[in-house]
């Protein structure tokens, strides 16, 4: 319970961070407008480049594929700002050293601060999906395939947290670099983000990546979390749904415990070198 | 003005590493749409993706150095000695364009560079057309950025928050990575003649015709003067708005004070 | 330097260097020290002197070079752990907090970090916000809040835990008199009542003067004289004299040459025309000397007058200079 606790209140603070500027409704609204434009861009490029290059090439399966992969990686994108921007934060208001100096010190707020950006992110995302599926379906004229039930639901739900090691490990990841940064701790995470949409198989299979890059971005716990999820909607695009829920529970519980030991043993050197209560500039 | 400019460009180009960290989005979601295009058998409109990541990294600078500059400025104390100053805060604007717009060339050459590289995109340019074009457009894009941090100056902690609702909406439908106007958009008119109020989209429709399908300036004329007006406007509409928000500041008291 | 009763922080020989251009920076320089339960312990010096180093290795922030350092029995540098469960601390250069929530949930949240169940903070926040006249203004924004009541509500938040040991850094600075008299009240309360230890750093000699306990002046890394305020004072009889001279001047020189005098400070009132000299002397002759060799110099003694020895006065008789003037020989 007193482990709850700090990473109960973290999630708090991380949902008060992103909702206090605003109404929590407004707030919440506004977060669906990014991955419902961000999904929309990349559904559109497939259906314009699609009907323009030759007749025939259009398929509605591939639309939906490529529509539901960009919602995904828009879902696992947002948490790779989230530890940088709460340890960045933390700094620049003096929070941070104190922090640091609780009895549960700052890894449970790290995590605390990625659950409460999962939990916003899933709404959002969800949001997000169904707009831009029925912005597409009316804007193209076209049925979008999608299979909406109880069970495939709950596979997708299923899919969100197996997904949570790995996002959390991704946090510690990007956390122990900014706790050591001084600056631009804000450019990782939107590399992190740019290579996840390369590697991600978000939006075209990773087998089209040359050999041994496919290889390595087939066993990112995030291409598998985007491949059960995808497969849950849409049966036999993305693989065994088994399989992929699996690979990405062991590939995510392996980033984890790395993370985890890159993120505390940044927080050693950054006490050996006195940086954990400098600002950033 | 010159001033203004010199400080982002020391900025940018005294801290090289800033170039690195800059690009690192523009380049990586160039190469991912890049390789949808080319994954979908279009790979002839692959230059489309890698024009579209050129321009992101001048949308990207817009927003976070130009759009929100005043805002940190304020949060730094640094807003009310612009303010004191003698020198017109339209000046001051322009400079930091100047600054942002010649600081983010480096990132926008790597992205082409990268993108010739791997995909060599077929162009079809009249180069007079594309640099007329690309100069009309960086100009209001600018000038609309101007126009925005005068905005922004009435929010408080909500700038950053803003950028990330206009990122993305203004990326899709000012058509970056695909054409969002005329017979080949998705959208229906009306967003299209919303979408046309945005100076981005006007001009990445110009540069689209100029680069890749051939035309001169005769055949663009409408788009550029389109672009110019919007160019003056929104200047004139940035000071505008600075000076009036300006006076309700004094009037408030506000100037002075962080926002959060 | 010893303590009475039960010791809660203990620091042996305990150093810190910092790389810096061209040879480290010593921060720390083998400092050793005893605190204990209930005691308000001051550690004064001037800004660079080390003191704020000190407090972030006893906070476990910072490792040490050298040396060990203790608080409540556990090691610093290899328990940071279970010394992080009984202390806390707040600087007053800083006012922490998160800026768009109230200061309450702000306290509320860092009390969650230590597990305290919700009932038992609000309970404790409210006692503590009573205690610092913060109850009015708790719902209020952090950023809405003026200097004075952040700070209380910065000093709130480091005892929110109800730590055995509390490390405070310059907690009045920049704040009005009567706020840094209400924080002062508070803090003598919590160590008297609840036995906590507080470690205040400072260069406020007033307040050390008024509320510590006892008092280690640290320069350069090392302490060069500890014991209570009282006695340092007392170990200088009443050695201190304050010169009235005019013409103003920017230096006073010859006063160094005088022998006797142990060291002195000097401020210059330009509305006034004149510059008050505080000299340290070891004897009646030195101070009349003094006064001479001033006169000598073609200025004006327009008053002067003996005085019971300031803490700054001890200061000053240590190391020839006032604080002022040895951080501006520092960035010298």
């Amino acid at each position: 319970m007193t482990s709850l606790r700090p990473i109960l209140a973290s999630a708090w603070m991380g949902i008060q961070h992103d909702i206090a500027w605003t109404t929590p409704v407004l707030s919440v609204a506004l977060r669906v407008v990014a991955p419902f434009a961000s999904a929309m861009t990349v559904s559109i490029i497939y259906w314009f480049g699609t009907t323009s290059a030759s007749p025939g090439l259009f398929n509605a399966d591939r639309l939906a594929y490529v529509l539901i992969g960009s919602t995904l990686y828009a879902h696992v994108a947002s948490y790779a700002w989230v530890p940088t921007v709460a340890i960045a934060e933390g700094k620049n208001l003096s929070v941070f050293p104190h922090i640091y100096i609780t009895s549960r010190s700052t890894a449970f707020y790290v995590a605390g601060t990625v659950l409460s950006s999962f939990v916003i992110s899933t709404i959002a995302s969800v949001a997000a999906l169904i707009l831009a599926y029925l912005a597409l379906s009316s804007f193209l004229g076209t049925q979008i395939p999608a299979t909406v039930t109880l069970t495939s639901v709950a596979m997708v739900a299923a899919a969100l947290v197996a997904n949570i090691p790995g996002a959390l490990g991704l946090g510690f990841l990007l956390g122990a670099y900014s706790m050591y940064a001084s600056k631009f701790e804000w450019s990782l995470p939107g590399y992190v983000a740019g290579l996840l949409m390369v590697f991600s198989g978000a939006l075209f299979p990773t087998s089209f990546l040359p050999w041994p890059i496919s290889v390595g971005a087939q066993y990112l716990p995030f291409t598998q979390f985007i491949a059960a999820a995808r497969e849950a909607l849409l049966p036999g695009t993305s693989g065994d749904y088994a399989t992929s829920m699996g690979l990405c529970l062991v590939g995510g519980g392996i980033l984890l415990g790395v993370s985890m030991f890159v993120y505390f043993a940044s927080e050693r050197k950054a006490r050996k070198d006195g940086v954990i209560d400098r600002r950033l500039a | 003005m010159k001033a203004r400019a010199l400080v982002r460009l020391w900025s940018i180009f005294g801290e090289p590493l800033w170039i690195v960290v800059s690009m690192g989005f523009p380049v990586l979601s160039s190469l991912a749409l890049s390789l949808l295009y080319y994954s979908i058998g279009a790979a002839s409109y692959v230059g489309f993706a890698v024009l579209g990541g050129v321009m992101v990294s001048f949308w990207g600078n817009v927003l976070w150095s130009m759009a929100s500059q005043f805002y940190w400025d304020k949060q730094e104390g640094l807003f009310e000695i612009y303010l004191t100053s003698p020198a017109p805060i339209s000046a001051i604007l322009i400079g930091m364009s100047v600054g942002g717009i010649i600081g983010t060339v480096p990132s926008a050459l790597i992205v082409t560079g990268i993108g010739w590289v791997l995909f060599h995109p077929a162009v079809n340019a009249v180069w007079g057309g594309v640099i007329l074009t690309f100069g009309l457009t960086l100009a209001s894009l600018y000038a609309m950025g101007m126009t925005l941090s005068s905005l922004y100056l009435a929010y408080g902690r909500e700038a950053e928050s803003l950028n990330e609702v206009l990122q993305e909406p203004v990326s899709m439908l000012s058509g970056l990575y695909f054409p969002s106007l005329g017979a080949r958009s998705p959208f229906p008119l009306a967003i299209q003649a919303a979408a046309s109020l945005i100076p981005l989209t006007i001009g990445m429709d110009a540069l689209r015709k100029t680069l890749f399908y051939g035309n001169d300036i005769w055949q663009v004329w409408p788009d550029l003067a389109i672009l110019g007006v919007m160019a003056v406007v929104l200047l004139f509409a940035s000071t505008y708005a600075l000076k009036y928000l300006e006076n309700v500041g004094r009037r408030d008291g506000t100037i002075g004070v962080r926002i959060r | 330097m010893a303590s009475k009763g039960t010791v809660s922080v203990e620091v042996s020989d305990l150093r810190r260097e910092f790389k810096g251009k061209g040879s480290p920076v010593v921060a720390l320089d083998g400092v050793s020290l005893k605190v204990g339960q209930g005691e308000i312990f001051g550690v004064l010096g001037p800004n660079g002197a080390g003191k704020t180093t000190m407090i972030r290795i006893l906070s476990t922030l910072l490792l040490p070079t050298g040396g060990w350092a203790k608080v409540m029995g556990f090691d610093v540098e290899h328990e940071p752990e279970k010394v992080r469960r009984v202390i806390n601390m707040a600087s007053g250069a800083e006012k922490a907090g998160y800026d768009f929530i109230s200061a309450k949930k702000n306290l509320w949240f860092f009390s969650q970090l230590y597990g305290i169940p919700t009932a038992t903070a609000e309970k404790r926040i409210m006692e503590l916000s009573e205690m610092l006249g913060l109850t009015k203004y708790l719902d209020r924004k952090f950023y809405a809040l003026s200097t004075g009541y952040r700070q209380r509500a910065t000093i709130a938040r480091a005892f929110v835990n109800e730590p055995k040991v509390v490390f405070l850094d310059e907690p009045t600075i920049g704040l009005d008199v009567m706020t840094a008299r209400s924080i002062r009240e508070f803090l003598k309360e919590q160590a008297r009542r609840s036995e906590r230890t507080i470690i205040l750093a400072s260069h406020n000699m007033a307040e050390v003067e008024a509320i510590c306990d006892r008092v280690a002046i640290i320069d350069k890394g090392k302490i060069i004289a500890a014991g209570t305020p009282e006695d340092l004072m007392r170990s200088l009889g009443a050695p201190a004299l304050v010169m009235e001279v005019s013409p103003p001047q920017s230096g006073f020189e010859m006063l160094s040459r005088v022998e006797g005098v142990k060291g002195f400070t000097a401020s210059t009132e330009e509305e006034r025309g004149l510059s008050t000299v505080h000299i340290v002397v070891e004897t009646d002759a030195a101070a009349r000397a003094a006064e001479d060799a001033v006169k000598r110099e073609g200025l004006k003694v327009v008053a002067s007058w003996r005085k019971q020895a300031t803490l700054e006065e001890v200061f000053v008789a240590l190391v020839g200079r006032g604080f002022k003037e040895r951080e501006e020989q520092d960035v010298v």
